[in-house]
């Protein structure tokens, strides 16, 4: 460690105070390294150029760019440590605040002769405040405005109508040989496939998990022909998509925070936080085979909200 | 006005163009309507969709296309497999493979009448039978007690006694489209086995497998036949995209690229996020007490 010098101002020092040497006991050997730093940071920099015209590996950007900048970092704070005149020095600033007289003067001037000047204008200032109470309420519009239109019932419906054909991701129409028992592909409504609403609320998976007709809660009796059963994908906690499904225990779980919902049982969650089944979609088998459906969701999909019924 | 013979051949001209253009507008919208919707991938993975070959007595020895080609165990196996079975497998599956076991406990083990030689070879070729406890929620994974070609002679017996699909698949990556894989995979299989194929828990105590060390044909057996929880996949997926699927796991899952530099497992932003707390800013904790040291 250096010996610390008393805090003297630079001006009161003579030509040579050893305060104004260097730390270096040898600056011309501490110069000569500390230019090969440099030197050497300034390689690292041009081949990081280099690197970044021919599109290298992000690695050798990482690496020659952040050496480059460390090498010329240490040849700085060398140079300011050991080739700067060592100090420590203070520059006392002078007072900033204005004399007592100045401000007593001011304060005169403002308040005993202005104010009496602004007052005489009464109707002035009080459109002034007019305008500016105005101004501050219909500030207030864009807030509300940009809240965007009320959402209606669009939340209780999805593209899924009677007669609707079920197509996979590549809008191939989903056949009742298709799939086998233990079988899941995820459908969309024809045409949909593609648009905002067809990733999101219209997604739905289909499953088979039976090889004739499966009923799973009383009064869905016609719902799963041939053993499919349909469900939204969209969980009912927070809308994450439902897709891992295990065929042995009947089971589509929620990746996001581990709802189980029963296949079997009209997707009742038996675990986690989700607060209600998976709506099922009523689905038929057309007189080609084809899957379709046979209406929309009889509830709104995904997350609750605060009008749902 | 008067009706001249240049009139009408005009009119019928034009009513010729618009009739042909209006039959064919409706016959392309039509041709390009059937393709998508042709169903000839179902039940992908059987004789159902692919050429088909057969022996001196009719049965079923092979079949598939250049993606995949599905192959009956050899014959001449099947008294090797009959003896191994009861050996191996016959305790718990019982000696008519329904699942009853040979001592007559009450226990219910899983049939294997019917259930096709690539499931047999499945389940012993990536070492879950003989299971360590039978019963568990799920078998695990280790190495296999019985060879190639003991596990070809179970799956040879079995099947030659109750019959069924699928059978083993040989998979030909020769020609696969990678994009296409890590597409599929990315829509069929990460949900479970995650984007990095490194595998996840699932709901009761079972788990998605890693896929980083599965052989090429233990992945498209298991994609085909649906192992314990893991779904089928048949009619959604045709060999080709299958085929894909596997070449996807074989070089971007088994052998990632980690631009990075490390890849950390492939578990995700947790351990990430770990190694980025602890020993990045430790890292950098200590450069800073050293600097302020040396100040």
């Amino acid at each position: 460690m250096t010996e610390h010098h008393t805090p003297v101002t630079l001006s009161s020092v003579s030509e040579n105070d050893p305060r104004l040497q260097p730390l270096a006991k040898n600056p011309q050997d501490v110069e000569r390294r500390i230019a090969v730093l440099f030197v050497a940071g300034m390689v690292l920099e041009a081949c990081f150029g280099w690197a970044y015209w021919i599109n290298a590996q992000p690695w050798i950007l990482g690496f020659t760019f952040g050496m480059g900048l460390t090498f010329l970092g240490i040849g700085l704070i060398a140079w300011g440590k050991y080739l700067m005149p060592q100090g420590p020095f203070v520059e006392e600033r002078h007072v900033l605040a204005n004399s007592a007289a100045d401000r007593d003067a001011f304060t005169a001037a403002i308040v005993d002769r202005g104010g009496g000047v602004i007052k005489r204008r009464k109707l002035l200032a009080g459109l002034l405040g007019g305008g500016l109470g105005v101004f501050s309420i219909t500030a207030l519009f864009p807030l509300i405005r940009s809240l965007g239109p009320l959402p209606g019932t669009t939340l209780q419906h999805t593209d899924w109508k009677k007669g609707t054909f079920a197509v996979d991701v590549t809008g191939r129409r989903v056949h009742v040989d298709d799939l086998t028992v233990g079988s899941i592909v995820t459908i969309f409504p024809e045409g949909k496939e593609e648009t905002d609403n067809g990733q999101a609320v219209d997604q739905t998976v289909l499953i088979r998990i039976s090889n004739s007709n499966f009923t799973t809660q009383k009064g869905r009796e016609t719902w799963g022909p041939s053993g499919y059963v349909a469900y939204s994908k969209l969980c009912t906690h927070l809308g994450c998509p439902v897709g891992l499904y295990e065929q042995k225990l009947q089971l589509l779980v929620c990746p996001c925070h581990q709802s189980m919902f029963d296949v079997t049982n009209g997707a009742i969650p038996n675990f986690g936080p989700a607060p209600r089944p998976l709506p099922q979609l009523p689905i038929y088998v057309d007189a080609k085979g084809f899957i379709r459906a046979q209406s929309d969701f009889h509830e709104a999909v995904g997350p609750g909200f605060w009008e749902r019924s | 006005m008067k009706i001249s013979p240049r009139h009408i051949t005009r009119t019928l001209t034009l009513a010729g163009v618009i009739g042909i253009s209006t039959v064919s507008f409706f016959a392309l919208g039509a041709g390009a309507k059937d393709a998508p919707y042709a169903t000839s991938r179902a039940n992908a993975g059987t004789p159902n969709s692919s050429v088909v070959v057969r022996d001196a007595n009719g049965t079923i020895t092979s079949y598939g296309n250049s993606a995949i080609t599905y192959n009956l165990p050899p014959s001449s196996l099947e008294a090797f497999g009959e003896a191994l079975f009861m050996q191996s497998c016959a305790s718990c599956h019982g000696s008519e493979a329904n699942g009853h076991p040979t001592d007559g406990s009450t226990e219910q083990y899983p049939s294997l009448q019917g259930v096709g030689p690539a499931a047999i070879d499945f389940w012993i070729e990536s070492g879950r039978m003989p299971a360590v406890q039978p019963g568990n929620v799920q078998a695990i994974r280790k190495a296999p007690r019985l060879t190639h070609t003991q596990a070809l002679a179970i799956a040879a017996w079995v099947n030659s006694k109750w019959p069924g699909l699928t059978l083993i698949p040989s998979v030909n990556t020769k020609g696969a489209n990678l994009s296409d894989g890590a597409a599929l995979f990315a829509l069929n299989c990460a949900a479970c086995h995650t984007i990095e194929g490194a595998g996840d828990a699932l709901a009761s105590g079972t788990y998605a497998p890693s896929l980083r060390h599965i052989p090429a044909n233990q992945i498209a057996e298991a994609i085909r036949t649906g192992p314990g929880n893991m779904p089928r996949f048949t009619g959604n997926l045709s060999d080709a995209q299958v085929r894909d699927i596997v070449a996807f796991v074989g070089t971007s899952i088994q052998h990632p690229q980690n631009p990075g530099g490390f890849g950390l497992g492939g578990l995700g932003p947790v351990g990430e996020g770990f190694v980025a707390l602890s020993l990045g800013v430790g890292l950098l904790a200590l450069a800073g007490f050293w600097v302020g040291d040396r100040l």
